[in-house]
Parts: C-alpha cells; sequence; structure tokens
C-alpha cells in the first residue's frame, strides 16, 4: 500500500506543478489586466480626454511631465468647471457632493505597479511616449480598465526596442527595482 | 532649497492642510492576491508641491543648544530626511547622528496624540478648550502666589526664551530656569569666566599640539558638528596637522582619535595642567605620583608642550573638581599665548549663553520638598530622570500642587504631571535660535503637526489673551507675529530669509540667574574603584533614548547598543573574574547596579565606565527602557560651578549572571588583514605607503598573475568581470555580447563608474553616517525587545536580535586597535565605515542561483530585492560581510517584529522600497539619488554634473570623510581621490576591485613631527 500512494504522489505533485507554472505564465496571475472596478463617480475619460473635448492629459494629470507621479487631479479642478458645466447630471452631483463636504473622492486605483518598481512617468512622457501606449485607448475609455498587463515582460519589450515605432530605453535592473 | 511662501495671508500651514495624496488598502478583490487600492486626490492643489518630487525647507534643529541649520526635505506633506544647511555657520552643510534622529522624536510613536489631563490619578484625553481652561484656571488661583511658580525650560537661544519670560513676568512669575542637561555646565561655567563667553571657538587647524583633559570635543561636548568639521579639515593637513593627546582615565570617542593616551588616574587631571604651566608649580614626578602615570611620559609630555607653539590645552568638566580643571587650563593658555590663536571668542557657539546652573534644579527640588512650589512647569527637560534620585527631585515633586508639562514626548516628569499641554516639534513650529551671536538660524515649520498639539508659544498667548493681559494684544495672536514684530524688516525680509535659512540679526541675551552655593562635594566616597558615568555620545543624558535609531547605532567605542554595561580593564575583569557579558554589582553609597561586563582596554585598571542616558522609567516610552540608568548610581554632588558631578568612589564585585552582550563587534583586533590601515607622518613625507596586510602568501599557494598585493592597482578597474579577471578570465567578449557593458553601447552607463573613497584620516568614527544611512534607506531597527523571539534565557530583551548578528546597518562603523595587547596602556584605534564595496569583481555575484545580485554596467552592485528568494549563498560568500538578510517581516505593518510603528512609518522615503521578510539587501550606493540626479538632469536636457549629488552618507558626515561620484569622469572630485597616495582596498588580495577606495588613516608619533 505504502508504495502505491508513493507512486501516486509523484506524478501528482508533478501535475500539481505544472497546472501552478501554466497558470501563472498564461492566466494572468499576477497582472490586473482587464480590471475594469467601478469608480465612486463614473467619470467617463471618453467625454473629457476624447469626443469633442480632447482635453490635453496634463490639464488634469497636471505632474506627468515633471514628476515620477503623473499627478491626481484635485477635486478643487474638477470643480473648476462643474460648479457651472453640466451641474444637473447625477454623477456631477456626486461630485459635487463630495467638494461640498470637503472630502476627496475615494478613486479606486487601476494601475498600480509594485511598490518594488519605480516607474518616473516624466521621463516617458517626455521621450514621446504617449500615455495610450501604457494605459490603452483611454480616449474612448467610458469606464477606465487595465489594458495592458504592465508585467516586466511587457514593458522590457519597448525597453530593447522591439516597440512600433522602435524606441530605446535602458534596460538595467537597477533602472527600475531599488 | 525651495522657497517658502511669501506671506499672502495664507500660512503655509493653511496650505498644507490639505488632505496628501496618498493610498489607502481598503480590500481585496476576486482570488487575485492584490489589493483594491484607493487614489486620493488633494481637495486643493498646494500650488508649490509637486507630487512624488521633494519640497525643502530650511529650520534649525533644536535637539542640543548648538542650533545647525538644516533642511528637511518633504514629499507630499511629510518630512522625511533631515540635511544640513550649508549655509549655516556652524555645521556647514553636515548633521550628527542626534540631528538626523530628531526625526524620529516628530515621529515617535509615543509622543502624546494631545493634551491630557489627570483625572482619578490617572492622565486621560482631554480637548485643548478643556486643557487651556484648567491651566488659566490654575495660573489663577495661584496669582497669589505666583512668584512661587517654577518655570523649566530647555535651554535654547532666539526670541523664545525671552518671550516666555515677558510672559512669566505678566503672570507675576519669576524668570524661567534654562536648563540643558546634556551641556558641560563646569566647561560653561569656566568658559564664561576665563575667556568671557560660554563656549569659545576651537580652531584646531591654528594649533600643533592639542592636548584635552576629558575633553570629548567629538563625543557631543559643546558643538560638535562644528567642531568635528574644523578638527578634520586640521587633521587632513597631514603634514602639519596637529598632533592630539588624550588624558584621563578612559578613552572616550575623542580619546581613540587621539595619537597618544596618558591614562591619567580619575581627578589626578589638575596635577598635570598644573605641571604644564599656567603659574602652577608641579613637577612631573609630583604629577606622577598623583596620577599614576610613569614619569617618563609626564616629562616627554611637558617636553613636547614646551615646545609645540601655538598649542591647546582643553578640560572637561565632567572630571572631578571640572570647573577648576577648566580654569587651570585656560591659565595654561593664556601662558602659551593660546587664547585669541587656538581658543578665540570671534564666532564663538552662542547656543550655551544664558543657561542656568544645574544647581538650580537642586533648589527648586528643596523648595518644592519645603512646600513652596505652588505650580511647576516644565517645557522638554526632565528633571525626575535627569536629577538622579539620590536629588531627591522626583520625590519633592510630588509634593507640588499642580503640574504642567509641555513636552510632548512622555518621560518620567511628564508622568508626574497633572496637565500636559503637549508642544509642536521643532518640525512643526516656528522660532529662531542665534547659534552665533549676530547671525539667525531661522525656524519654520515643514509639516502640518503630526498629532493634536500646539506650540507651547501659541498656547501661552491664548492663555494670556483669555487672562486679559495686555502684552499679548491684537496682532500679536500667534507666535508666529511675534517672530515678524522681532525681525527686522517684518513679514517681507523674513520671508526673503526664511528659504536660506540664516540671516543677520540678534536677539536678546538671557541673564542666568547667580548660581547657588554648590552642596558640599568633594571627597568621594571611598571605593576600591572610580566610578565615571559619561554622557552617551548619541543618547546623551537620555534625552536620545526614545528614538530607536540612536539605540540601535552602536556606541562609537563600545559598539554596544541599547544595553547599559559596566566597561572594565581586561586586567580588573581578571582579578574580579568576569568575562564579556558576566553581571558585576556596582555598588557607590547612592545605590547598586548588576551590569554585564564589558572589558576594554581603553579605561583604567582602577576605573568603571558606565553610560548614561538608558533605563528610562515605562513612562518614558517603549524604546528608553532599554538599558540600566548609570544616574542610580552616583551620589548627588556638585563642583564648584555648581554642575551635577558625574563620578564617585565604587565598590565591584562579581555578580550572577550573564547576559549576552549586543555587539556589532565581531574582533577587535585586525588579524593582520589591513582593513584599517595607517601610514605614520614620516613615512608619508619619505614617500612610503605604510602599511599593508601583513599575511602572505603562504607555502603552496597560487600566486595569481596581476595580484593586487604584487602591486598597488590605483583607482578603479573595469566594472565588468570578465576584464577584472585579466587572463584568468573568459575569452574577450565581443563587443555586441557585453551589451551596456560595452563602452560603444548607446546607453553610455558604462562610461560611468560609481565610486566611493573614505578618507580615514578625517573619519573620527562619529556614526553620522550610520543614522543617516538608515534615515534614507528605510532600514529597519531589530533590537527592540518584541522584535525577537524569545528562545534562549541570556538572548532575550532589548538588543537580542544583534547579539544573533541581526543587526541591518547597510553602513557599518568597524574600530579595530592596533598595539596594547601586551597590557600597555597606549594603543592606536581605526575606525573604518565598512558598507557594500561594489566590487568590480564581486564573489556574491556568481554565486546567486537566481540572478539577483549582478553588475549593472555603471559599477553598482546591485539587489533586486523582487528576484532574491533567500538563499543568503551572496552573504556567505561576502569577504566584507555587508549584505544583510531580513529574518523577520521588519517591514510588514501585521509582523510583531514591525519596525516603524504608527507614525514612524510616516519617515519612510518613497523612493526605497522596505524589504519584505527573507530579502538580502545592502548599501546601493544610494541607487534612488543617482536615479533621482539622472532624471532631473534628463528633465533639464542635460548630463549629471560633476559633483551634483551625493550619498546620504557622504552628505552627513561632519568629517567630510567621504566622497563620492563618477570615479571615471576626471571632473568629479572622487576620481582624483581614488589616485591618493594613501588609497588602498580592502581585501585587495581578493582580486575584488572594490569601488569603494580608503585613503589611510595618518598617524602622528610624539617627536614625529619635527
Amino acid at each position: 500500500m505504502k508504495t502505491k500512494r508513493k507512486w501516486l504522489a509523484v506524478p501528482g505533485f508533478l501535475a500539481l506543478a505544472a497546472a501552478a507554472a501554466m497558470l501563472s505564465a498564461y492566466a494572468g496571475a499576477s497582472s490586473s489586466e482587464g480590471n475594469a472596478p467601478a469608480q465612486p463617480v463614473a467619470f467617463p475619460h471618453s467625454l473629457h480626454a476624447g469626443g469633442n473635448m480632447k482635453i490635453n492629459c496634463v490639464y488634469c494629470h497636471f505632474s506627468a511631465t515633471k514628476s515620477p507621479d503623473p499627478g491626481l487631479p484635485a477635486v478643487g479642478t474638477c470643480m473648476g468647471c462643474h460648479t457651472v458645466v453640466a451641474t444637473d447630471r447625477p454623477e456631477v452631483k456626486k461630485l459635487a457632493a463630495f467638494w461640498n463636504k470637503k472630502e476627496p473622492v475615494p478613486w479606486v486605483r487601476i494601475h498600480k505597479l509594485p511598490e518594488y518598481v519605480h516607474f518616473p512617468h516624466m521621463r516617458h512622457v517626455n521621450a514621446g511616449v504617449a500615455c495610450q501606449t501604457c494605459h490603452g485607448d483611454i480616449q474612448n475609455m467610458k469606464q477606465v480598465y487595465q489594458q495592458n498587463s504592465l508585467n516586466m515582460g511587457w514593458c522590457i519589450n519597448c525597453h530593447v526596442g522591439r516597440s512600433n515605432p522602435p524606441l530605446k530605453a535602458r534596460y538595467d535592473c537597477a533602472v527600475c527595482h531599488y | 532649497m525651495s522657497s517658502d511662501s511669501k506671506t499672502t495671508g495664507v500660512k503655509r500651514r493653511d496650505f498644507l492642510k490639505v488632505i496628501g495624496a496618498g493610498t489607502a488598502v481598503a480590500a481585496s478583490i476576486g482570488c487575485t492576491s492584490e489589493k483594491v487600492e484607493k487614489l486620493i486626490p488633494y481637495l486643493v492643489s498646494p500650488d508649490e508641491t509637486v507630487p512624488g518630487v521633494s519640497t525643502y525647507y530650511a529650520s534649525t534643529c533644536r535637539d542640543c543648544s548648538a542650533s545647525c541649520g538644516i533642511i528637511a526635505e518633504t514629499r507630499d506633506g511629510r518630512v522625511i530626511k533631515l540635511e544640513g544647511n550649508p549655509l549655516h555657520p556652524l555645521n556647514r552643510g553636515a548633521l550628527c547622528a542626534r540631528g538626523q534622529a530628531s526625526l524620529q522624536g516628530l515621529y515617535n510613536p509615543d509622543r502624546y496624540r494631545g493634551p491630557m489631563v489627570r483625572r482619578g490619578g490617572k492622565l486621560v484625553h482631554t480637548t485643548w478648550d478643556e486643557a487651556l481652561k484648567v491651566f488659566g484656571q490654575k495660573l489663577a488661583e495661584n496669582r497669589a502666589n505666583a512668584q512661587n511658580a517654577v518655570f523649566i525650560n530647555r535651554h535654547e537661544s532666539g526670541n523664545f526664551p525671552s518671550f516666555l519670560n515677558t510672559w512669566l513676568a505678566g503672570m507675576g512669575m519669576p524668570t524661567a530656569l534654562s536648563i540643558d542637561p546634556d551641556a558641560d555646565y563646569a566647561a560653561i561655567a569656566a568658559n564664561k569666566q576665563a575667556y568671557g563667553v560660554a563656549w569659545p571657538k576651537l580652531e584646531f587647524g591654528a594649533a600643533k599640539l592639542i592636548v584635552s583633559f576629558g575633553a570629548d570635543f567629538l563625543d557631543g561636548w559643546g558643538s560638535s558638528v562644528s567642531q568635528q568639521l574644523d578638527f578634520a579639515d586640521a587633521r587632513a593637513r597631514i603634514e602639519t596637522a596637529p598632533r592630539l593627546i588624550y588624558i584621563g582615565p578612559r578613552r572616550s570617542l575623542t580619546g581613540l582619535n587621539a595619537d597618544q593616551w596618558i591614562n591619567a588616574r580619575s581627578g589626578s587631571e589638575l596635577a598635570i595642567v598644573h605641571m604644564l604651566g599656567g603659574g602652577g608649580t608641579v613637577s612631573p614626578e609630583q604629577a606622577a605620583q598623583e596620577s599614576g602615570v610613569d614619569v617618563a611620559i609626564l616629562t616627554a609630555l611637558k617636553a613636547e608642550f614646551d615646545a609645540a607653539k601655538p598649542s591647546m590645552v582643553l578640560a572637561g568638566g565632567n572630571t572631578p573638581r571640572g570647573m577648576e580643571l577648566c580654569l587651570a587650563a585656560f591659565n595654561v593658555n593664556s601662558g602659551t599665548g593660546a587664547v585669541g590663536t587656538t581658543i578665540t571668542s570671534t564666532g564663538a557657539v552662542n547656543g550655551f549663553e544664558g543657561i542656568d546652573s544645574p544647581a538650580q534644579l537642586r533648589v527648586v527640588a528643596q523648595n518644592m520638598q519645603a512646600g513652596k512650589v505652588p505650580l511647576l512647569m516644565v517645557r522638554n527637560v526632565n528633571p525626575a530622570y535627569g536629577m538622579m534620585k539620590s536629588s531627591g527631585f522626583a520625590n519633592a515633586m510630588a509634593k507640588v500642587a499642580f503640574k504642567v508639562s509641555f513636552s510632548s514626548i512622555p518621560d518620567e516628569t511628564t508622568a508626574m504631571a497633572d496637565l500636559v499641554l503637549p508642544d509642536n516639534h521643532f518640525l512643526e513650529s516656528w522660532g529662531d535660535a542665534e547659534p552665533v551671536r549676530g547671525t539667525l538660524s531661522l525656524q519654520q515649520p515643514a509639516m502640518d503637526p503630526v498629532f493634536d498639539t500646539r506650540a507651547t508659544a501659541d498656547v501661552l498667548i491664548a492663555v494670556a489673551r483669555a487672562a486679559g493681559q495686555g502684552t499679548f494684544a491684537a496682532g500679536s495672536n500667534d507666535y508666529r507675529n511675534v517672530m515678524v514684530s522681532r525681525y527686522p524688516g517684518g513679514a517681507a525680509a523674513l520671508a526673503d530669509a526664511l528659504p536660506r535659512g540664516i540671516a543677520s540679526g540678534t536677539t536678546t541675551a538671557l541673564a542666568p540667574r547667580a548660581a547657588p552655593a554648590p552642596v558640599a562635594a568633594e571627597g568621594a566616597a571611598p571605593g576600591s574603584y572610580a566610578l565615571i558615568v559619561y554622557p552617551h555620545p548619541v543618547i546623551g543624558m537620555g534625552a536620545g533614548a526614545n528614538k530607536p535609531w540612536l539605540q540601535e547605532l552602536p556606541d562609537p567605542v563600545t559598539k554596544i547598543a541599547w544595553q547599559t554595561v559596566a566597561e572594565m580593564h581586561p586586567t580588573t575583569a581578571t582579578k574580579l573574574g568576569v568575562q564579556n557579558g558576566d553581571h558585576v554589582l556596582v555598588q557607590t553609597s547612592a545605590g547598586k547596579l548588576s551590569l554585564p561586563t564589558y572589558v576594554y582596554i581603553g579605561i583604567r585598571p582602577d576605573t568603571i565606565a558606565v553610560a548614561a542616558g538608558r533605563g528610562h522609567a515605562d513612562a518614558a516610552g517603549r524604546y528608553a527602557r532599554s538599558g540600566s540608568n548609570a544616574f542610580d548610581l552616583l551620589p548627588y554632588a556638585e563642583d564648584r560651578s555648581g554642575a551635577i558631578m558625574l563620578s564617585a568612589g565604587a565598590q565591584v564585585t562579581k555578580d550572577g549572571g550573564s547576559t549576552r552582550l549586543a555587539t556589532t563587534e565581531g574582533s577587535a583586533r585586525q588579524h593582520g588583514r589591513g582593513i584599517g590601515q595607517a601610514v605614520t607622518v614620516a613615512e608619508l613625507l619619505a614617500g612610503k605607503t605604510g602599511e599593508g596586510v601583513t599575511e602572505h602568501v603562504s607555502e603552496g599557494e597560487v600566486e595569481l598573475p596581476g595580484d593586487a598585493s604584487h602591486a598597488f592597482l590605483p583607482g578603479l578597474r573595469s566594472p565588468t568581470a570578465n576584464d577584472a579577471q585579466g587572463e584568468l578570465g573568459g575569452p574577450p567578449l565581443k563587443s555586441k555580447e557585453k551589451g551596456m557593458y560595452s563602452p560603444d553601447h548607446w546607453s553610455g552607463m558604462a562610461k560611468r563608474r560609481w565610486a566611493m573613497t573614505v578618507d580615514l584620516a578625517r573619519c573620527t568614527g562619529c556614526s553620522a553616517c550610520v543614522t543617516a544611512c538608515y534615515a534614507e534607506n528605510n532600514i529597519p531597527t531589530v533590537g527592540a525587545d518584541w522584535q525577537g523571539a524569545k528562545v534562549l534565557p541570556d538572548r532575550t530583551g532589548f538588543g537580542a536580535n544583534i547579539t544573533r548578528s541581526r543587526e541591518m546597518a547597510w553602513l557599518r562603523l568597524e574600530r579595530y586597535y592596533e598595539g596594547g595587547e601586551d597590557g600597555g596602556a597606549d594603543f592606536n584605534t581605526r575606525f573604518v565605515p565598512m558598507m557594500c564595496q561594489h566590487c568590480g569583481n564581486a564573489p556574491c555575484e556568481p554565486v546567486c542561483p537566481v540572478y539577483a545580485t549582478y553588475h549593472s554596467p555603471d559599477g553598482l552592485n546591485v539587489q533586486v530585492y523582487n528576484r532574491c528568494v533567500g538563499t543568503r549563498y551572496c552573504s556567505n560568500n561576502c569577504p566584507y560581510k555587508v549584505r544583510y538578510f531580513n529574518w523577520f517581516g521588519y517591514g510588514e505593518p501585521n509582523r510583531s517584529q514591525y519596525a516603524f510603528p504608527e507614525p514612524l512609518n510616516w519617515q519612510l522615503n518613497p523612493d526605497v522600497t522596505v524589504r519584505g521578510k527573507g530579502v538580502m539587501e545592502k548599501c546601493s550606493f544610494c541607487v534612488q539619488r543617482i536615479r533621482e540626479t539622472e532624471n532631473r538632469a534628463a528633465l533639464e536636457h542635460r548630463g549629471v554634473e560633476p559633483d551634483e549629488f551625493t550619498t546620504a552618507c557622504a552628505e552627513a558626515c561632519p568629517s567630510r570623510a567621504i566622497t563620492f561620484g563618477n570615479a571615471a569622469d576626471e571632473k568629479w572630485t572622487v576620481a582624483g581621490m581614488v589616485n591618493d597616495r594613501r588609497a588602498y582596498h580592502v581585501f585587495e588580495e581578493l582580486n575584488t576591485y572594490t569601488a569603494v577606495v580608503y585613503l589611510k588613516k595618518v598617524i602622528h608619533p610624539a617627536g614625529g613631527q619635527a
């Protein structure tokens, strides 16, 4: 009986290992690709960044060209227009409610790199990498979702010059990991 | 340096009050391990900050009376790092370990969250309205008896003391006592009498010979940063550097930096000073008789001293009869013409002016005991601890009807208070200091208060206005306005000066009270040993004990962290039958303590030394409890000046039990390995390079071609391991195969070689670099008693993890002794800051099975945390032992070993990953600063400028011993220094081709200068 069990355990373990490897490789276990959570205020990027308005991304994400941090628009920035514009819309009313309570909007984070990765936005933006390269077709997204895996292999693909058009960047580990 | 807000009606404090953009973990989704995080925007964007980019505020460090200038780096509204202000006349850009650690005072987890009031015998939380009402009532109740109220303030220069005295006068109260427990009051009293200033400027550079009688000018005695800068500059002149002789029963850090130590008996220093001159009539024979030093040594000292002009004699007041000694030293100095040349009153340190005698606290204790004090107010002083038990201060304080504390960190004194009105930390409040007469060092809030605390000045104004006191009428509704009104040129001029942090101007000088007649002192109780209690080099007289960085920092001399030990000479230990760690019972007329033995060759056999500052009551917070309170051993006695004597006669016997020492030291000896090398001045002048590695290749071993022990390889080798191995490496790679390692590669990374030099002729071993590294690189402290597993009975309590060599200091200060093995008194010391050497041919790299450590093309030995699986092979293979392993989850908030309990984690550098459990880490050459500078340069469309930035250790170093930069570009300072005549690599015989180059220490033997 004992020997039988042993013989069962070995292939069983192998199968488990293989399944785990498959999962991590193909199921995107380490990526939030496709993640599209509901936001406290249904802000349509398609209306603001696309459509007729085509507001420049850095109008709201004001530090993307000068800081590692792209900058999240203050509630005051939204209210700069929405004290007069579209004040009757239900979502804008939600926004105004936050503003009146002097509370920030608790946006749900979608694009998130692990803490051991340092991604300087300004280096990318100033090198001519379009926002869409990483964030996808953001100007047409009614609800934002993560279009790309943002995994390391995906990053490296551009850094070694396999993007179209080819861009080159340093791909030494310590450029991002420290 | 960015500017402070122009005062346009909006207070800077107000617009920092917007909610910082941050993330908060809320819940998990689905089956992925990722947490849902929130992105919290600002409500209104502050217009002078950019998220992710640091804002810098110039301010003033108030952790000691010297008042150095600081630059506070803030990120998203939080201070994350302090640097020295390069424009400040005292610290000139450097900052000591205590200054670095003042951040842990700001973010101390034990700080009061808000005002507290005593109800039913316990301190309970209350509101500011309520607390101010209680305070106002008590002031009114005691109005008739107000002249007997006592206000004890932490001594400081600047406008606040005179403001406080105005307030006290308005309340009918006497002026505040201005107390600095860390100051050497005997020396200050003597200086005032002799030189006319409290702390004259010590011109080390002008002296040829410095004789220090227990004057520990590198240990926090006086303005240690400025003294260290001047001393290091003087010593760096090599051929004309002054020789330093240290005289005293114990070698302190200053003593270890001396070229010669004369181990005079405690209390005999006066005889030797009189032997040197100043109208003294003591012969070398008499001095030898009294001091227990060989007469030949003293005769030689006298001869050398008489020949060396100009010289400098310094005396410390913590020696018995301190004031007489300091005055005698002055007499010698005026006899040799040193006064005005090597010791001058121009440029004197102003911070110690106006300090009150500690004997005033004894008078307060007597009055309290007699029931004469109706109201006691204390601010940032802890006399219930600092005034030893034998003074009876704490017992007397219990008799005071109402006690108010303005301290924001709990301590023994505050625990007895009836009302706590916590002050803001200096990084949260307005103020100024006068570090040098005529120069103001400005203090501005670098962030919003962490807790519900209020600046004491604002509290006093509020109370006075509520009481209808006219002095604080409209226009001075808060202290900032008071500051503006006193500032020449008003608000506009102040706003203009704030970004620089210093301005010319002066403040009202404090008039200290006449010192009371000292209580009978002399005639210390007899004992077979002389007990010396000395201020801990970083913890001082106790104020630093609640900061884990300072507790974890190994004492620069003993290398002991977290513990209090009894230091004794090897022959004493043999006589008592004890070894390192065995307990001895130290008994004096005041009390007894069972302390672990620490065997130290730098102490006289008839002397026992114990560091002060540790062993606080539980009330003083979670960290301050560590160690034992050396004050318990001191019978209360004052010297002539009113300073409290820190020595006594003691009986020492072997006690049961043993504690494993929390030391970071492996061996105190180099065993011929040539880690800290030295050269004598004579050898340098003769063009020789001095000592090296004394172990030679033994018979049968193969001598490698190109072995570094054959010929010193100047400078630095190529970064690729393949190149470094020379003909032993594989066939040369083609340019394409080398990738980024090729100098032709488009990224140009291989054209850089980040490197560092450490000048051992400058390094004093003060360890400021170590604390700076902790602050910059999110290094966890591991020594608290709850951070280690309690398995072995002798490895529990504070420092237990350190007894297991689990300390995490990326940069450690090694201290080695040379000579003195034969029991001879004198020996030489080498201090070696040891960090990752970033070897060109690194032994750690090939053994990593997962490629988590590798060599970058720009010369860094990189540790990739997310690749590391924790095999620790790299650490095993590292000859320098500079890799540190995360045995526990020091960075994980849900673990008991968490090293950053809220709000200590606010200090964490967002540019550096907080490492998880099971990961190896080590010095990264501050790669985050390299990247930040590269990013900044790229934004400005330029290359990185020579010497544009430096590492945290080099930036803080108060001896300017560390230089960092790109050694491949000759425009950087470091590129020239790596080829210095004194340059060597540690373990260069291992062919590691390190990027850290040490410059040999220079020894100045007696008579070796001619």
